[in-house]
């Protein structure tokens, strides 16, 4: 089985032109490749850290805003700075990039520019020509690197379907464990992402030391692209003290990808305060942290609009979460909402907790009460010193 | 209901009002005859004027009808120009040149165009501004300032409208981690009052003859209060009446379509209210609004989701004013509209409709005065219908966009250059641009002598009908989703509009839609034409870099203050319009945006 390449797209900072990107991602898909799409107006920071970070092939720029000389070779410099000049960049910007243009970011090292009336089978064709060959690679040159990297072999080794022999980092004790591992589920739409980026806001302000990784999921048939999408929306999460990285579940069925467990042990052993996971938008019957034994704390997070009282009873994660969140409170529905899960969770007679939020509000009190929560639920497991409940 | 439903409501309940009017004129002989007698007097009294070749037209042309339901069906379906619903045009006269000599203007013997200008404005009628506003903005404050007094040169009324640089629209400064090469692209860089202070050197802002508009959003009050802070230092505190202009400050359609907010949607919308409570108060010659569809339109939907988008982004922003309590004669006459022009037939009438929906919603579900009704609109030529391959073409795209923009009676019009899809336009073609609208209101007998030469055919008439039922559609389903916020949180509108575009984009691949030198007509080159570029010197960059440094170093201790006492306003849920004036005097755009979004957080993008 051939292993999908991965590539970011994004739009420069102070460009908000999203229309082309979007179409050549869907198209990019199309054809089997992953795509982690970092949205508009993002900086060459952000576009850097990201790229490292997940471990991708290629950077496509997408600029119609003009600066596109200087930006382009930003993140060329940026790249050679962290060592990561493997990574390749290319772009376009229909008729703003001139010839002239193209040929001066091309000796500042950007790989392609594809012009007006390019068509997307061609970029297709060369994103797979020139991206999809296996790569030689110097030694990683920051621990993140190195991590992004391992991550990249983890799940390689699972898309060629020879399972890793990876004993050494599975199921490890909590005695070697650094991390505190959350796990969030709940149905697509529900407003995870947008929680778990309103989490990592708090997180990052309450300890000016801390670091956090995130494990991100999106759904995928086995053979086919991805689009990646979550980091455009975490705009908090683009962070230096932040890892983060995003799996497509590659035919697996539950909401994570085979490579998942192999992935956050990996993650869980590496000195982050908080491991994240967050899996794809989950049906019913879906519990995907129950075998792993890595998770120390589990989250559903719930759309007030999940239908008729009889459905509360068929949602298995209901029984198994430590946490449930009702997000989207402002909604009409939110009040019965509770109330139903609330009765609901005490049949379970197992303290566990419920919580109202609104993660798209700025400063929402909901969340500031799960931030509370979970920090102190985790420094108690772990016998945390610091006090993370204020 | 929300308002909107209202609009719906009221636009059905005249329509069949108007279809009772035509019922009743045939039936009531004494109704009947007073709207013939009426008929017949507008004809009488239409003024006659006369061509160079002498021949002798009507300044307003009406249709020939002589039956009482038809003349009903005209006036209250139609109305005169200036007059309810506004469908033929929002003020009485348009593009006509000056009258000379009515009754007896004879072949050869006419004024000299200047002189008859002069004799125009000087009759105690409003003076006629021409309807060319150009946008542009390049570089650095001074070098736009160069460019507006280049355009401005042979005009007798300065309408400057301006384009800002990618860190001006996002509220961000020049001095900001990575954007150096786009200080001064694609429009002006501005990130201090003393930017403004430069940018409109040298014209009298307080002046009748003078307006600025500010294509901007994301940040507009922040940028509308260094215009009032710019035009108080060069002339005093009594220019603040007296200022006339625009400024974008549309939040809706940047969410729905062009991705310039930079505050959450609630919180844009709150500092975009208090700009609007305290201009409408104290500048009532501003227009602190301009309701745009063209980015909606360049982003890719279908024309009529164009207008009942930013049909309905008006009224929701009505509801929203009104909310606040500022009165709607006071808000509405202040408010005004911006479309793109394509070449899809839609366009032949879709200002039109607009104009007349708005004006039966706003008098009915809102209650506005008769200035309140006003679709006061800006038309664009469209951007995105202009493409590289043999971009000379793009000459003639533009004249027939011009031409349904005028049939629409547009009050204000931009046309685009044909240099546009490569960069900043030149002074080459933005000449040509301008030109295009000189030919064709000037040169041309199309628009001058009779202002509705071309109005009310058959073919407008079924266009007209057409698009009135799509965007009336459209608005029941913003209505069944709770509304435009709702909807927009929602990101139907931006579904909507990426499906209409992706369409798009496939029918040109298919060929299904003609692009003539791109899938018709090709000539098989692929090069980029020489085009002469407008690029910003580094030179030039590192200028605004060091003149931002020093602002900076100078207002350290004062700006600090400054950001307090606006975070506290902002916290306190008060109107934070006024102190945001005493903020620009010595902070800069991004240190202010900064401060803003630590209190009320920054916009989330919808992907």
């Amino acid at each position: 089985m051939a292993v999908p390449i991965r590539i970011l797209t994004a739009v420069p900072i102070c460009d908000g032109h999203d229309s082309a990107i979007n179409t050549i991602n869907l198209e990019f898909i199309r054809h089997g490749i992953e795509v982690i799409y970092l949205g508009y107006h993002r900086s060459v920071g952000d576009i850097v850290r990201a790229a490292i970070q997940e471990d991708v092939r290629a950077i496509g720029i997408s600029s119609y805003n003009g600066g596109h000389v200087e930006f382009f070779a930003e993140v060329v410099s940026q790249l050679r700075k962290h060592g990561a000049d493997y990574i390749e960049v290319f772009g376009g910007g229909g008729g703003t990039i001139t010839h002239d243009d193209a040929a001066a970011m091309k000796r500042k090292g950007v790989d392609t520019i594809f012009f007006a009336g390019t068509s997307l089978m061609e970029m297709t064709d060369y994103v797979r020509k020139h991206y999809g060959k296996p790569r030689e690679r110097t030694a990683p040159k920051s621990s993140g690197m190195q991590l992004a990297r391992k991550l990249t072999e983890i799940e390689e080794a699972y898309a060629k379907g020879k399972r890793r022999p990876a004993k050494q980092i599975r199921n490890p004790q909590p005695a070697i464990r650094k991390s505190n591992v959350i796990g969030f589920t709940g149905p697509g739409g529900a407003g995870k992402t947008t929680l778990i980026d309103e989490l990592v806001l708090r997180f990052l302000s309450h300890d000016p030391k801390g670091c956090i990784a995130i494990l991100s999921h999106d759904p995928s048939v086995v053979g086919e692209g991805a689009l990646l999408g979550d980091r455009a929306t975490m705009i908090n999460s683009q962070d230096d003290r932040v890892f983060m990285r995003s799996m497509a579940t590659r035919g697996q069925a539950g909401g994570l990808s085979p490579a998942t467990h192999d992935c956050l042990a990996l993650l869980a052993q590496s000195n982050f305060d908080y491991v994240i996971i967050e899996t794809v938008g989950t049906g019913q019957e879906a519990m995907p942290f129950q075998k792993n034994g890595i998770v120390d704390e589990t989250v559903l997070v719930m759309n007030p609009d999940y239908g008729s009282r009889l459905q509360l009873q068929k949602i298995v994660m209901l029984d198994l979460a430590d946490i449930v969140v009702v997000n989207k409170s402002d909604l009409q529905r939110a009040r019965t909402a509770h109330t139903e899960i609330e009765q609901r969770l005490g049949q379970n007679r197992r303290g566990q907790r419920l919580i109202d939020t609104v993660a798209k509000r700025h400063r929402d009190p909901g969340v500031d009460q799960l931030f509370g929560l979970i920090a102190g639920n985790l420094s108690r497991r772990v016998g945390m010193t610091a006090d993370l409940s204020s | 209901m929300s308002k909107l439903g209202q609009v719906v409501e009221a636009v059905e309940k005249y329509n069949g009002f108007v279809l009772n009017q035509v019922k009743r004129a045939r039936s009531d002989k004494k109704f009947g005859r007073e709207l013939t007698d009426r008929w017949d007097e507008t004809k009488a009294k239409t003024p006659v004027t006369h061509t160079p070749t002498g021949l002798p037209l009507p300044r307003l042309a009406l249709p020939e009808i002589d039956e009482p339901g038809e003349i009903a069906r005209y006036l209250f379906g139609e109305g005169l120009p200036g007059e309810f619903p506004f469908l033929n045009g929002a003020y009485r006269e348009m593009y006509l040149e000056p009258v000379r000599e009515i009754e007896t203007g004879s072949y050869g013997k006419k004024t000299s165009g200047d002189g008859a200008k002069e004799k125009a404005s000087g009759n105690g009628a409003q003076p006629l501004e021409e309807p060319t506003r150009l946008f542009s903005g390049l570089m650095l404050a001074e070098d736009t300032n160069e460019r507006f007094h280049y355009l401005t040169q042979h005009q007798r009324t300065h309408r400057l409208s301006t384009a800002f640089d990618g860190p001006t629209l996002y509220g961000i400064d020049s001095d900001a981690d990575g954007v150096f090469g786009k200080i001064g692209e694609g429009g002006v860089a501005i990130d201090t009052v003393e930017d403004m202070v430069r940018l409109y050197d040298g014209f009298d802002l307080g002046s009748p003859n003078f307006s600025a508009s500010m294509t901007i959003s994301g940040p507009a009050p922040i940028i509308m209060a260094m215009y009032i802070a710019a035009a108080k230092r060069r002339f005093g505190p009594k220019v603040v009446p007296k200022l006339r202009g625009t400024i974008q400050a549309d939040i809706f359609k940047e969410v729905q379509a062009q991705n310039e907010t930079i505050f959450p949607i609630e919180a844009s919308l709150r500092f975009l209210t208090d700009m609007v409570e305290f201009t409408t108060r104290e500048m009532p010659r501003w227009y602190p609004i301009s309701i745009s569809g063209y980015h909606i339109g360049e982003a890719g939907s279908t024309p009529v989701q164009q207008a009942a988008y930013t049909l309905s982004n008006g009224f929701a922003y009505a509801e929203m004013f009104s909310a606040r309590g500022i009165p709607v004669d006071q808000f509405g006459p202040r408010l005004s509209f911006f479309l793109d022009c394509g070449l899809d037939a839609e366009y032949i009438a879709l200002a039109r409709v607009s104009r007349r929906i708005w004006a039966v919603g706003m008098r009915d579900a809102f209650g506005a005065g008769p200035r309140g009704q006003l679709f006061k609109l800006h038309t664009q030529t469209s951007g995105r219908s202009l493409i590289a391959a043999e971009f000379k073409n793009n000459l003639t795209r533009t004249a027939a966009e011009l031409m349904l923009a005028y049939m629409n009676a547009t009050n204000s019009c931009h046309s685009n250059s044909a240099d546009e899809p490569f960069t900043t336009p030149s002074e080459e073609w933005i000449r040509l641009a301008a030109h295009g609208q000189a030919i064709l209101l000037e040169e041309s007998g199309i628009f001058k002598h009779t202002m509705n030469m071309l109005s009310g055919s058959p073919g407008m008439k079924a266009v007209e009908r057409a698009v009135e039922v799509a965007i009336l559609d459209e608005f029941r389903e913003i209505e069944r989703l709770g509304g435009v916020l709702a909807a927009v949180e929602d990101r139907y509108q931006r579904s909507q509009i990426q499906s209409a575009a992706h369409r798009y984009e496939q029918q040109i691949y298919e060929g299904t839609r003609p692009i003539i030198g791109l899938n018709r007509y090709r000539n098989g080159s692929d090069d980029i034409p020489e085009v002469k570029l407008a690029r910003t010197p580094r030179k030039k960059q590192q200028l605004q870099v060091d003149r931002l440094a020093k602002f900076k170093k100078k207002n350290a201790g004062k700006a600090k203050r400054a950001l307090d006492r606006l975070a506290g306003v902002v916290d306190r849920g008060e109107n934070c319009f006024p102190t945001l004036l005493e903020a620009v005097e010595v902070c800069s755009l991004g240190q202010i945006t900064g401060r803003l979004q630590e209190v009320v957080g920054r916009f989330r993008p919808m992907v």
